[in-house]
């Protein structure tokens, strides 16, 4: 109210700079993308994304990502009940500790597992004798995945479920609900929205995630090589359009995941705001 | 695999015996080679053992391929950069001390050696190591902390430098002149070729002759031109059996064979096709290769384990040109 | 059916929350538990329902020790201070909640559930609301809500934790005078939590007065009023 109304030609200004912005460092390398992709016509793109090496990294990829996002899923409500709605000694450290994926470089996460489960890791040796592979096989991609994906459910439930405190759930109780129906009935509806916020977010980064996985892959064409992974060796080997055409699956889970976001934004805040409404 | 299964396989042909698997491990500039190289193999133990055999390919920077080897990637066989992986591989007791006695040629099928490739036409001249250490001009290497080529190409200055009789000092000066030339320093072969033949950076970028040879024929590759130096080092990519995983898994024969046929003609002939310098004088004839008077590491540095020792420690050499 | 706490203490770090108390609730009574804020009752009140483990003593239903029951099988009715009614549910589902959720052996059928609702709604004299969603509605009808929802599972006893704290003045005295009237109609043994003693000796059949956590008296309004126990209870009395 008390701000000075901008002149138009300066909210032109300011929103168009804005616009341009955002088309030049999101926008144009999204559509140069598929402009690489199809440069050579459809057939050349079905080519590059029906090679085996190619339909083996996709597999590969949903395959962790089928396993990644359940785990994580169930992890974060988990994480997000017990840090949301209790109190205990410990508590505020460990809030700090499941950001730690965010705050540790994907690379050193990926040493961290060889560290582990290397042939000369602590772990190693141990599994080694029992014929266990787990680095440079899918068992450490999918590792390394969990590990940098744990946060995106938990971060998005835990404020949430701060906010909502246990009255409901406690309301729950004495009527004389028991766990898995005071969590299916009550919690569950009042998180829906952001839950789903969270799998999307982890999905994407699951199924795009570069740096811990290509530091635990091994690189094993056609094994243990997922889409990014894919996309990189391609690109190096001078088959620039097959790695676009790659590029162009990973984009458009990103569009795909991009919209459902916003439809889940949408929703929770429209839900949100009515709430608001009839409170005060 | 225990935990998970693994994704199906992608070749699901072999019926009745169990399907064998050979895993390769080997350094940035060799994907072309070995696709072909595979394809030709597996025919030929088709044909001999009527068995079928799946080759899996793992590519990277040559230090950190042995380091995955070292760390549990599961090689049937290794073809690096150079000997010092391999030995670093051996210390850690997958591969037996005497790797090098069991394949001829000191277990190095072919060679290479470094050379330049300049933007087409040479605008700048250049024609020999020299000429690098100009100042103002842009070379581009990797980074020979991490990369195989790059110490390749760091000792073919060195000695280039050593033979013309101008010592230690002389090749130091020469090799400081050429790093105060480049820019920036990627992590492997491959990337070096990308920045220079794809971003368009640098004058002149140094690089495996298979790897300028390639790249003359990639996307690009008719606005640029080879340049042979008329001295330049004998790079020997070696290659050997990790015996630990041949073992455990039973496969030594095939691993064996495997190696060989990198010795005999049509293995020969594939590796001069994609521009690595064939041991046998037939293969040779595939393609023309530059003159260039080749010194071998051993003649100038003694070995591996010397040149690394001086050059390519911590706080050796490089270190200090580099930090200058 | 009676209420009784005895020698229930407990504490929350080093604070004491409550200090060996006992109170017996005689059957079909309304009791206020009043106290400035801090004094313990709705940690009493929380005890009671199951809601918190006290640290030692027991709580009695009927004289059946319940205090290793938990909150879900106690089959007390409680009404929370903010009603903590299920936003995501209609008021019709928020009061048949509780009938829901039972086993599916005493699950009453659905025409049952259905009826039982539109009489509790009747009850709180909102049965045209039922569609309605919990932000749709007005303070004083969220917590006439709770409590049908509360009376649903047939309650043995009735807590409530500052029924009326979050109205405004007019809609509080209306409501205070009608929760008086309906537990004259259903007898229904309870227990209620307040800061506010005109509201405590105005409504309740007996008045428990707490202080840091022990009881300073228990009495009828009249006693109170008359013969003050404690400076404590006299203070409280005149600054409220």
């Amino acid at each position: 109210m008390s701000a000075r109304p901008a002149s138009p030609f300066a909210r032109f200004a300011l929103v168009s700079s804005a616009l341009v912005l955002v088309a030049l460092i999101l926008v144009l390398p999204l559509i140069s993308v598929f402009i690489e992709a199809f440069r050579g016509g459809v057939q050349a793109w079905f080519e590059a994304v029906s090679h085996p090496d190619a339909v083996a990294a996709l597999k590969l990829t949903l395959w962790v990502a089928a396993i990644v996002v359940p785990v994580n899923v169930i992890l974060g409500v988990v994480a997000g009940w017990a840090l949301g709605k209790f109190e205990f000694p410990g508590r505020s450290l460990l809030i700090t500790l499941i950001d730690l994926p965010f705050a540790v470089s994907p690379v050193v996460a990926g040493l961290l597992f060889i560290l582990l489960f290397g042939r000369r890791g602590w772990f190693g040796p141990w599994l080694g004798d029992r014929g266990l592979e787990v680095i440079f096989a899918p068992t450490g991609i999918i590792l390394a995945t969990l590990f940098v994906t744990f946060p995106f459910v938990a971060r998005e439930l835990i404020p949430l479920m701060q906010s909502s405190g246990n009255e409901e759930e406690e309301a729950a109780r004495v009527l004389g609900a028991g766990f898995f129906q005071t969590f299916f009935r009550v919690t569950l509806p009042n998180i829906k929205w952001a839950l789903l916020y969270g799998i999307i977010l982890c999905t994407a980064r699951a199924v795009g995630e570069f740096g811990a996985v290509s530091v635990v892959s091994g690189h094993i064409r056609g094994q243990t090589n997922t889409l990014p992974l894919e996309v990189e060796i391609l690109y190096n080997e001078y088959r620039t359009q097959a790695a676009f055409s790659v590029a162009s699956l990973l984009a458009c889970v990103a569009l795909v995941a991009l919209v459902v976001k916003a439809l889940a934004r949408k929703y929770s805040n429209e839900r949100h705001r009515n709430d608001e409404k009839g409170v005060r | 695999m225990a935990a998970f299964a693994a994704p199906p396989p992608v070749s699901a042909s072999a019926p009745a015996p169990p399907p064998l698997t050979l895993l390769n491990v080997s350094y940035d500039p060799t994907r072309e080679l070995y696709q072909e190289f595979n394809a030709a193999f597996i025919r030929h133990w088709k044909k001999t053992t009527g068995q079928d055999v799946a080759i899996k390919q793992s590519h990277g920077g040559s230090g950190k391929q042995a380091r995955s080897v070292i760390d549990g990637l599961g090689a049937d066989v290794v073809t690096l950069a150079l000997a010092h992986d391999i030995d670093a591989i051996a210390s850690s007791g997958l591969i037996a001390k005497d790797w090098r006695g069991k394949l001829p040629q000191g277990s190095t099928p072919f060679t290479s050696t470094i050379v330049f490739l300049v933007r087409k036409g040479n605008p700048k001249g250049i024609r020999d190591w020299e000429a690098l250490a100009r100042p103002g001009l842009s070379v581009i290497t990797p980074n020979p902390k991490t990369s195989g080529g790059a110490r390749w190409n760091y000792l073919a200055a060195w000695g280039d430098a050593l033979k013309k009789n101008k010592g230690d000092a002389g090749a130091r000066a020469l090799v400081e002149g050429i790093f105060k030339n480049v820019p920036v320093l990627d992590s492997g072969a491959r990337g070096a070729t990308t920045t220079f033949v794809q971003r368009g950076m640098g004058d002149v970028l140094l690089a495996w002759e298979n790897e300028a040879i390639l790249a003359l024929k990639s996307p690009g590759g008719d606005r640029l031109e080879m340049v042979a130096p008329p001295v330049s080092i004998l790079a020997e990519p070696p290659v050997a059996i990790v015996d630990r995983t041949v073992d455990k898994k039973g496969t030594r024969a095939v691993a064996e064979a495997y190696l060989r046929y990198l010795y005999s003609p049509e293995g020969q002939s594939i590796a001069a096709q994609h521009g690595y310098r064939p041991r046998t004088p037939e293969a040779a004839k595939v393609r023309a290769f530059a003159p260039v008077k080749l010194f071998t590491l051993e003649s100038v540095f003694g070995s591996w384990e010397k040149a690394h020792a001086a050059h390519f420690a911590d706080g050796a050499s490089f270190d200090r040109i580099y930090q200058k | 059916m009676s209420i009784e706490v005895r020698g229930i203490s407990k504490q929350f770090g080093t604070h004491a929350a409550l200090d060996g108390v006992s109170i017996l609730v005689e059957p079909g009574e309304f009791v206020a538990l009043l106290g400035p804020s801090g004094s313990g009752k709705t940690s009493l009140l929380r005890i009671i329902a199951g809601l918190e483990q006290p640290d030692a003593g027991s709580v009695h239903f009927h004289g059946e020790d319940a205090t290793a029951r938990d909150a879900k099988d106690r089959k007390v009715g409680f009404v929370f201070q903010h009603y903590a009614l299920f936003g995501r549910m209609t008021v019709f589902e928020n009061v048949a909640f509780g009938m829901r959720v039972k086993p599916r052996a005493n699950r009453p059928p659905e025409s049952e559930i259905r009826r039982k609702v539109e009489e509790l709604l009747h009850l709180v004299q909102l049965d045209w609301m039922q569609d309605r969603l919990p932000s749709e509605l007005s303070g004083g009808q969220r917590q006439r809500v709770a409590l049908a929802r509360a009376l649903a599972v047939e309650p043995r006893v009735l807590l409530l934790d500052e029924p009326f704290g979050s109205l405004d003045a007019k809609v509080r005295r209306e409501l205070r005078s009608w929760l008086r009237r309906l537990h004259d109609e259903i007898h229904l043994t309870s227990l209620f939590v307040t800061h506010d003693q005109e509201e405590a000796l105005q409504m309740a059949d007996r008045v428990v007065l707490l202080h840091e956590g022990r009881i300073e008296q228990i009495g009828t309004p009249d006693e109170i009023r008359s013969r003050p126990a404690s400076y404590f209870v006299r203070e409280f009395l005149e600054i409220s």
